[in-house]
C-alpha cells in the first residue's frame, strides 16, 4: 500500500533520513520504534508533506507522492495524529474533529463521521461543547484521534499517541487504536512503550541515528534477548 | 460632575470605540494568524474614506454605500497587494519584524499619493443629514455618529459571525491556532492568509468610512489611527475578535470621558499611558490571545 524506498531528508546541512525504505501492507499495523532524535516524526512528517526529501521516493498506491503538499497528501488518505496531539485549543471539541473534515470530500460525509466518531468514543460526546484545551491529557488524545478519523483515513499514521499520559489514558488509546486496526485500518505507530506496542503490532521498523537499523515481525523482536539489550532498552 | 455631560460623553465614547473596534479587527486578526504587523492597515481605512469622500462630493452617493462598494473592492486590492508583497515574506526568517519594515514602506507611499490625489487638507463627509442629532431628553446623537456606530457593528457582527459559523472561517482560527495541525488537515496556508489579509484591508475601509463620520481626517491620519490599533489589539488580546471589540469600547470611553473633562493635552497622555501600563502589566490583554 504504501513503499519508502531509499529516503533521504535533510534540515540545511544535518542530515535527519538516511536511505530510509520500508513497506506497508493493506490492513497491517507497524510499529515505528527508537530513540529521541533518530527520525521516526521526521518520516512521518516526510510521508504527509510537511517536509520535502532530499532523495529518494514515496509511493502510495503505486502512484509516487513526490512534490505533494499535506493538502492533496491529506486528501488521498495519508493521516497524521501528530506527536503532541496539536489540537485547536481555543476551539470546541466538536470544532477540532470538523477541521479534521475539512477538506471536500470528508466534508461531505462529516455528519456520518461525527457519528462513527462517537461511537468509538462516547465522552467525546459528552464534552463536544468544550473547549479543546481545558480536557485532559487523555481527552486530548482522543479528540486528536478523532480528528484524524474525521478525515477518513487510509493509512493512520500516529505519533507518540501515549506520551505523557497515564498508564490508564494510555491503555485506552492502545485499545482504540488495536480495535481500529482489527476494522481494517492500516496503522503505523510510533511509541517509546515498546512492549505494548510490539504486542498490538504484526511488523516492526526500529530506526537509529535517521535510518532503518532493523526490522522483522513484532514477536520476534519481543523475544531476541540480544536486539532487547541493544535497541529497545528493555 | 455634570451627571448629562458624563452621560452624554459615555455614548460618544462607545461610538468611538466601536469604530476603533472594526478598524482594529482586522489589525488583530493578520497579527494573529499571519504574524504580520500590518503598518499600513489604517492607510487602508483612509482610502475607504477617500473612496467616500469622493463619491459623495461628486455624485451625492451616501457614505453607506460607499461602504458596501469599497468593501469587495478593496478585498480584491488586498488579494493582490498579499500576493505581490506580503507572500514573498513567508521566506523570511522574522516575519513579524519583516512585515513590519515592508508595510512602514508601503504606508509612507500610499499616503503621498493620498495627498498628490486628495491634497493635505482635512476633508470632512458631509451627508445631507450630517447636521441632524436625534434627541432624546437632556441628550443628544448626532447622525453621522449613529451611522458610523451602527456601520461598525455590522462590520464587527458579520466578521465574527463568519470565523464561527462557516468552514473558511474556522479554517482561519485553526491557522492562528496551530499551523502545523490545520497543514495537516488539509488547510492551505497561503489561501487562509491571503483570506485574512483581505478582510481585514476590507474592514479597515469600512472602519475608515465610519471613522471619517466622526471626525474630519488628511493624509497622515492613519498616523494617529494606527496608535489607537495598537491600543485596542493590546488591550483585546492579538486575533481575539470579542477581545478586540470591548477595548475598543474601553478605549471609546476612556477617551470620550477625557475629552470631557480634562485638557485636551492629557487626553493622548492618558490613553497612551494606558497602553503603557498594558505592555508592563498584562502584555496579552485583558480578555488573552486565545478566544
Amino acid at each position: 500500500m504504501l513503499e519508502i524506498d531509499g529516503l533521504t531528508v535533510a534540515y540545511g546541512k544535518m542530515t535527519a533520513l538516511r536511505d530510509v525504505s520500508m513497506a506497508i501492507r493493506a490492513d497491517d499495523m507497524v510499529a515505528l520504534l527508537g530513540g529521541n532524535g533518530a527520525g521516526k516524526s521526521t518520516l512521518l512528517n516526510t510521508i504527509s508533506g510537511l517536509v520535502q526529501p532530499e532523495k529518494g521516493e514515496i509511493r502510495w498506491q503505486g502512484q509516487s507522492l513526490r512534490g505533494l503538499g499535506p493538502d492533496i497528501i491529506c486528501s488521498l488518505g495519508i493521516i497524521q495524529v501528530p506527536e503532541g496531539r496539536k489540537l485547536f485549543p481555543a476551539m470546541t471539541v466538536e470544532e477540532n474533529l470538523l477541521m479534521g473534515a475539512y477538506l471536500p470530500a470528508a466534508r461531505k460525509v462529516r455528519r456520518q463521521s461525527l457519528d462513527w466518531v462517537y461511537s468509538h468514543m462516547p465522552h467525546l460526546a459528552q464534552r463536544r461543547r468544550q473547549r479543546a484545551g481545558s480536557l485532559s491529557g487523555g481527552e486530548q488524545q482522543m479528540v486528536a484521534i478523532g480528528r484524524a478519523l474525521m478525515a477518513r483515513p487510509r493509512l493512520l499514521m500516529l505519533d507518540e499517541p501515549s506520551l505523557g499520559l497515564s498508564p490508564r489514558a494510555s491503555a485506552e488509546v492502545f485499545a482504540i487504536v488495536s480495535n481500529l486496526n482489527r476494522e481494517g485500518m492500516t496503522t503505523i505507530i510510533v511509541s517509546q512503550e515498546v512492549q505494548e506496542t510490539l504486542s498490538i503490532t504484526s511488523y516492526a521498523y526500529v530506526m537509529e541515528n535517521g535510518g532503518i537499523a532493523l526490522h522483522g515481525p513484532s514477536a520476534a523482536l519481543r523475544e531476541d534477548p540480544e536486539i532487547k539489550k541493544s535497541y529497545l532498552g528493555l | 460632575m455634570d451627571p448629562v455631560l458624563v452621560i452624554q460623553s459615555l455614548i460618544s465614547g462607545v461610538m468611538m470605540g466601536m469604530v476603533y473596534a472594526l478598524l482594529g479587527v482586522g489589525f488583530s486578526l493578520t497579527w494573529g494568524v499571519m504574524h504580520v504587523i500590518h503598518i499600513s492597515h489604517a492607510v487602508f481605512g483612509l482610502l475607504g474614506a477617500y473612496f467616500a469622500y469622493t463619491l459623495l462630493t461628486l455624485y451625492g452617493v451616501d457614505p453607506v454605500v460607499s461602504a458596501m462598494v469599497s468593501t469587495p473592492l478593496l478585498f480584491i486590492v488586498a488579494c493582490a497587494v498579499y500576493q505581490v508583497l506580503i507572500r514573498p515574506l513567508t521566506k523570511a526568517r522574522e516575519m513579524v519584524v519583516a512585515s513590519m519594515i515592508l508595510t512602514f514602506g508601503l504606508a509612507i507611499i500610499l499616503e503621498n499619493l493620498l495627498v498628490l490625489v486628495w491634497k493635505a487638507d482635512p476633508r470632512l463627509l458631509t451627508p445631507s443629514y450630517a447636521s441632524e442629532s436625534w434627541i432624546i431628553g437632556p441628550f443628544y446623537l448626532q447622525y453621522p455618529h449613529l451611522i458610523g456606530f451602527a456601520l461598525s457593528l455590522v462590520g464587527i457582527s458579520s466578521l465574527y459571525v463568519f470565523l464561527k459559523k462557516t468552514t473558511t472561517g474556522m479554517a482561519v482560527r485553526a491557522a492562528w491556532q496551530n499551523q502545523e495541525a490545520a497543514r495537516l488537515y488539509g488547510v492551505n496556508l497561503f489561501r487562509i492568509s491571503m483570506i485574512t489579509f483581505a478582510l481585514a484591508v476590507s474592514t479597515a475601509g469600512a472602519g475608515g468610512i465610519s471613522l471619517a463620520l466622526l471626525y474630519s481626517f488628511e493624509p497622515h491620519s492613519h498616523n494617529l489611527w494606527l496608535i489607537y490599533l495598537f491600543l485596542v489589539v493590546i488591550v483585546g488580546g492579538v486575533g481575539n475578535v470579542i477581545g478586540t471589540a470591548l477595548a475598543g469600547l474601553i478605549i471609546g470611553v476612556i477617551t470620550g470621558l477625557s475629552m470631557a473633562f480634562l485638557p485636551y493635552q492629557w487626553v493622548n497622555l492618558i490613553t497612551f499611558g494606558l497602553l503603557m501600563v498594558f505592555l508592563i502589566f498584562r502584555p496579552h490583554g485583558l480578555f488573552g490571545e486565545v478566544g
